[in-house]
């Protein structure tokens, strides 16, 4: 302020919603550093052969001179050293943190592509569903009630060897891929409902609010008013659950390939790494730790920064 | 609220009899042939898959096999002939070779060990959450709160499974902090310090992930309701903080609660596949993944069902309940 | 197959009396031998996966059942080494009787042998036992020796026309009691062949020709609570839980020579954890029980030192020796006939690498050098003509042979390195094989510039398609013991069309003719030495020709809390001789 008590030009300046959003994350110390540590890992991962390739690693490369005719690791730690900054696989030779940071990038594809799908497919039906009601309402409900009453996880497990058949004969992919994709289409095909609920929740107590009301008066088409109305105002459950999603399809995608069903050995992913690691627990236990850790590490810091992501968008729920 | 019931029951039974249709339909139309799973190393002589096939009703059309299969729910069904004849008592759900026995009787024994372990973990769950999420609220900003902060993160952020396996390896085998349960299971009328001793692991493993999410939610729910106007008439009228957290706050947070609880745990009564197969549990779980794992069919489709079915009737019982509560939910 | 005649066939009866001899001063207790107590089985498996006699086949399953529970016309003989490989007698008061060309057997059966419950066994039981192996169907997965070699006619699908003691229609039973017959006493049972089998006394050790009592049969679930003959009969079993046994009152030693019953009480607790199982015995604490599986490779290092021998705390308490499995990998001749192809897999093969996934040679085994093992004695001989190999892989070998292949089998040569295409390995889908499967596909591509791509199938239908000719791939995995110690059942088992087990489908290759005529020679040879120098020749025969690419040949590792005695390898059933296990 002047000494008068006038505002100065360009004090007063209006921010919007998203630029007030930012601020109150920039303050929230937590929610930066999950941001920085979800970053990191996202990136070892998609930058995974930049990577490998500064720290000369290889996640194919079997160095048997690591082991001892035995299969046992040399050294301390799992084998580690310069040549192998997390140690070597025991048996086989691998290179642990080229299979980490490559491992990492069928999880992120997986638990990335399934949390779109999941939204965006749910998005549609809870708006349908909200907006409509009546009939469309009772029919849609009737379908995700069907569809939630499956035990999911046991279905995806049982169903895996015939659907990953199927793909492959149908010529869409084959070994790994035929296996991704699966995984993919099964944890959207059962995560959607969830989603949908909630946004459905969400419209039927939007569509009854002035400014839509308004737009109905003024004679505004369905459509307008849901794309200009309605889906600016979703943004916020959007973005929370998508925060939320991610590390649970990352945590599943790590139990589906713990328990054999995801992508198979060569290829690796951090629960093949978990499940191979339990047979030398004893002996190698770093060979346990490394990717035990580095998915807890990287769930908690997605769902550390789900929380400030909502904290900024959101301040009144929860945490005040 | 007789109609709405038997509306809901007409509804419930039309999704169960559509959850078996799509079960039987997904497992009648396989790349293997299930006939060629019976017969072990002799699978390479002449006749003995189509005996198999034949005598097993693989052959039959489908629509003839998933009506076999809900008759044998009422009726009860046989196989076999001479004195391999084998009799399967309603509610029949098919017979398993590699077992050899009913289907219903080996869901049976499963059963109890399952309901064990998620009622234990049910009842740690809530008395941990319940009790936590309070505490947090009451002494918010306090070191209590940043503990249970600390907790819920923690629950949250590891999968069931490497808990359980953590758990398993170092305290019990690394460690030895306790002794190696004594066999898989011990029914509770058998020997209940033995049962305890057996599950107690497996319930903390289980209890570990919810309770985490239940502290979160009654803590927020704690707090939301302590903003609300009638708390602040009751603080201050003079009631001690303990009455209104007692009488007022928690009631308001119950029924949502209850509603979860019944939700969590009519989903972890269709198994809670990891925690068993980590503790090695004969329940539902572990016979559900071990019949994947060996392609038995008949308990494939059996525990498929039977987790449907718990959650959709577990359900029907959440509504009827709040139609009770809420006599506006009766109208939609 | 020896075609015994008049004097052999005492020379024969001969050595079964002396191995019964040496059987019984071997079988006398030894020092330390005591009764009493419980000795308990700790296994990862849930159940056992057939507890009734007609349906196991597994040399562990055989073992310990017929040490406890089921008896048979004849056994072998229960001693370490080589003598544990007599045939001697059991049930039956000798080791059968062999006319008419060895196509009529006759077995009598002892005076005072018994069920269970005290009925005495006949001849009866015994043909109702074997009888039943006939309902395939129901009582799936045992041996089917007595199908193949009962003289009873097939019908138009290959099948039997003898259905089993089931079915009650479309079932000539009249010819199943024409092939085995009952005498008027009904102690001496008569089995007719319908082809000279000179060995028919060491088929009928399987359990597959154990008795059962008819009454009590059950089909499907007579595998929960089969009767026994033995020492011991089930208190109670429960899947996923425990087994027991206690002593059977109605047996007595005096009609059994051959079996002990130190302990009172067995206990066999199931669905273990392996670490668990592991750690129990590694702890030591339960001194009397035992492992029934292999040690996880985690736990190797504790118990054994690097050459393999028991670390000091494991004394007398682990074993670590050759079971009698040959692993390989069988070519389909028929889709890869390209000789130097097949030389070059064998050359540019990773053997120590695929080693070091077990453990290493300590405990995975040797490289083999063909289909049969160096402990079967009279048949092994060294083979040659494999001087280039080497055990990480031979490239400079292996590249010379496909430089030859380019030339002689050009089409064959650009399948196998092109990357669309290559050769295709069938192997069961476990987590072991699709580590070893990265690993030689890395050696093929490197040693040979093979493309190899994997084939893998799940494990219950393994058998199904691999040895089904429009099914299998380019090679497949294979594993194979001699069902007892002739090579008369490896080479014509793995080799000949009429084989039970010919996944190398090499009848139509050139090199078949003469070599069916030498299998032929050496089955009809009845001298014991000249045929075993005739199964070496023939094993040299089908490496020249590298059928099959031999593989390792196994070991085994067991061990034992340190509570317990007498154990030893049984090489014929390839595990413990549990029987003779006693309490110190």
């Amino acid at each position: 302020m002047t000494a008068n008590g006038a505002l100065a030009a360009g004090e007063l300046t209006s921010r919007s919603p998203r630029e007030l959003a930012w601020r109150r994350f920039k303050k929230n110390k937590v929610g930066i550093a999950a941001l920085c540590t979800s970053l990191f890992f996202v990136s070892a991962a998609v930058f995974a052969p930049v990577v490998a390739w500064l720290v000369n690693v290889n996640p194919n490369e079997r160095d048997t001179a690591a082991l001892t005719a035995r299969g046992e690791t040399i050294g301390r730690f799992g084998g580690m050293s310069w040549n192998h900054p997390l140690g070597v696989e025991p048996g086989i030779g691998y290179d642990i943190l080229a299979r980490l940071i490559y491992g990492a990038r069928i999880s992120f594809l997986v638990a990335a592509i399934a949390t779109l799908a999941s939204i965006s497919i749910g998005l549609l039906i809870g708006l349908l569903s909200g907006y409509f009601r009546g009939r469309t309402d009772s029919v849609l409900g009737r379908f995700t009630d069907f569809l939630l009453a499956f035990p999911a996880f046991f279905m995806i497990i049982a169903l895996s060897a015939p659907m990953i058949a199927r793909i492959e004969k149908s010529g869409l992919a084959r070994d790994n891929s035929a296996r991704v994709l699966y995984l993919i289409l099964v944890l959207a095909l059962f995560g959607w409902p969830y989603f949908s609920r909630i946004m459905r929740s969400q419209v039927l107590s939007l569509r009854e609010r002035d400014f839509v009301l308004a737009s109905r008066a003024l004679g505004a088409s369905h459509a307008r008013i849901i794309f200009k109305e309605l889906l600016p105002n979703l943004w916020t459950p959007v973005i929370v659950y998508l925060s939320l999603a991610l590390p649970g399809y990352l945590a599943a995608e790590a139990v589906y390939s713990y328990l054999g069903i995801g992508v198979q050995p060569p290829a690796a992913t951090w629960g093949l790494l978990i499940s191979d690691s339990i047979k030398y627990i004893i002996s190698e236990p770093t060979y346990f730790v490394i990717p035990s850790l580095s998915l807890i590490l990287v769930v908690l810091s997605f769902n550390l920064l789900g929380d400030a992501v909502r904290d900024a968008l959101d301040p009144k729920s929860e945490n005040t | 609220m007789l109609s709405y019931i038997s509306r809901r029951l007409g509804v419930t039974l039309l999704i169960l009899l559509g959850v078996s249709f799509t079960v039987y339909v997904i497992f009648a139309f396989l790349p293997f042939d299930p006939a060629a799973l019976t017969c072990g190393k002799n699978c390479n002589d002449p006749g003995i898959i189509e005996a198999n096939r034949h005598r097993l009703g693989y052959d039959l059309p489908f629509f003839t096999q998933y009506w076999n299969f809900i008759k044998g729910l009422f009726v009860g069904s046989s196989y076999g002939m001479g004195a391999a004849l084998i009799n399967c008592p309603a509610p029949s759900l098919g017979y398993s070779f590699r077992e050899h026995a009913c289907v219903s009787s080996i869901i049976g024994e499963a059963l109890p060990v399952t309901l064990s372990l998620a009622l234990g973990a049910l009842v740690l769950w809530l008395v941990v959450g319940i009790g936590l999420g309070v505490l947090a609220a009451r002494y918010k900003g306090k070191i209590v709160d940043s503990a249970s902060t600390v907790f819920v993160l923690i629950g949250t952020s590891l999968p069931t499974f490497l808990t359980g396996l953590m758990l398993l390896v170092f305290v019990v085998i690394k460690w030895r902090w306790l002794p190696f349960p004594a066999g898989n299971y011990t029914p509770f009328l058998e020997d209940p310090y033995e049962w305890a001793q057996i599950l107690f692991l497996p319930w903390v493993t289980l209890a570990f992930a919810y309770a985490a999410l239940y502290t979160r939610f009654v803590r927020s729910a704690v707090i939301e309701t302590s903003n609300e106007d009638y708390i602040r008439t009751a603080r201050a009228k003079g009631l001690p903080e303990g009455t209104i957290l007692g009488k007022h706050t928690l009631r308001s947070a119950l029924a949502p609660i209850v509603t979860m609880a019944g939700l969590d745990f009519a989903g972890l009564l269709g198994g809670a596949i990891l925690t068993e197969s980590v503790f090695n549990l004969p329940g539902l779980g572990r016979l559900a993944i071990g019949s994947v794992i060996e392609y038995d069919l008949p308990i494939i489709v059996a525990t498929t069902l039977l987790a449907a079915a718990i959650v959709v009737l577990m359900n029907l019982v959440v509504d009827i309940a709040y139609a009770f509560i809420d006599p506006r939910v009766r109208i939609a | 197959m020896a075609n015994l005649k008049g004097k052999n066939s005492r020379i024969v009866a001969a050595v079964a009396v002396i191995a019964l001899l040496v059987g019984g001063f071997v079988l006398r207790p030894g020092s330390g031998a005591s009764e009493g107590g419980t000795i308990t089985y700790l296994t990862h498996s849930e159940a056992w996966t057939h507890a009734d006699p007609n349906r196991n086949y597994t040399g562990q399953h055989i073992a310990w059942f017929g040490s406890y529970m089921h008896r048979t016309l004849t056994a072998y003989a229960r001693a370490e080494g080589s003598a544990g490989s007599a045939v001697v007698a059991d049930l039956a008061t000798d080791t059968g009787r062999a006319s008419n060309e060895n196509k009529t057997w006759e077995f009598t059966l002892r005076d005072g042998v018994t069920f269970e419950d005290g009925s005495a066994i006949t001849c009866e039981d015994v043909k109702y036992g074997v009888s039943r192996t006939f309902a395939t169907d129901v009582i799936t997965d045992g041996p089917t020796y007595a199908i193949s070699m009962l003289d009873i006619p097939s019908a138009e699908d290959g099948s039997s026309v003898y259905k089993g003691p089931y079915a009650t229609t479309a079932n000539d039973t009249a010819a199943y009691d024409k092939a085995v017959t009952c005498s008027e006493d009904n102690k001496t049972i008569t089995f007719n062949l319908k082809r000279s089998v000179g060995d028919f006394n060491y088929t009928v050790t399987y359990l597959s020709f154990s008795p059962v009592p008819k009454a009590k049969d059950t089909g499907d679930q007579y595998d929960l609570s089969p009767v026994s003959t033995g020492p011991y009969k089930i208190e109670s079993y429960k899947a996923k839980d425990q087994m027991v046994l206690v002593r059977n009152e109605n047996w007595s030693a005096k009609s059994d020579p051959l079996r002990k019953a130190y302990p009172d009480k067995i206990v066999v607790r199931f669905g273990l954890a392996e670490e668990v199982r592991d750690q129990l015995i590694l702890t030591d604490s339960d001194k009397n029980s035992m492992s029934l599986d292999g040690i996880l490779p985690t736990n190797l290092p504790t118990v054994f030192d690097d050459n393999g021998d028991p670390q000091k705390d494991f004394a007398e308490r682990a074993l670590n020796v050759y079971d009698p499995y040959v692993r390989y990998s069988a070519f389909n001749v028929k889709k890869v006939p390209c000789l130097e192809i097949r030389r070059a897999v064998y050359f540019a093969k990773d053997a120590a690498g695929l080693l070091q996934l077990s453990g290493g040679a300590a405990f995975g085994g040797d490289p083999a050098d063909g289909a049969i093992k160096p402990l079967m004695g009279l048949d092994y001989k060294k083979v040659t003509g494999l001087e280039d190999f080497k055990p990480a892989g031979n490239a400079a070998a292996a590249k010379a042979l496909m430089a030859k292949a380019k030339t002689t089998c050009p089409a064959e040569y650009a399948r196998a390195t092109d990357a669309k295409r290559g050769l295709v390995f069938d192997t069961a889908d476990s987590e072991t094989n699709k580590k070893g499967a990265a690993i030689w596909i890395d050696s093929m591509m490197k040693n040979a510039g093979i493309v190899m791509k994997f084939n893998f199938i799940e494990p219950g239908a393994y058998y199904t398609v691999v040895l089904d000719a429009t099914k299998q791939s380019d090679i497949s995995a294979g594993g194979w013991a001699p069902d007892w110690a002739n090579a008369s059942t490896v080479i014509p088992e793995l080799f000949t069309k009429e084989g039970g087990f010919p996944m190398s489908q090499n009848w139509d290759d050139a090199a078949y003719a003469p070599f069916k005529k030498k299998v032929e020679a050496a089955l009809a040879e009845s001298d014991r030495t000249k045929q075993g120098q005739m199964w070496a020749e023939l094993n040299q025969y089908v490496v020249d020709q590298m059928w099959i690419v031999p593989g390792i040949f196994s070991k085994t590792q067991e061990m034992w809390g340190s509570g317990l005695g007498g154990v030893f390898f049984w090489e014929p059933q390839g595990a413990p001789s549990f029987g003779d296990i006693f309490i110190k």
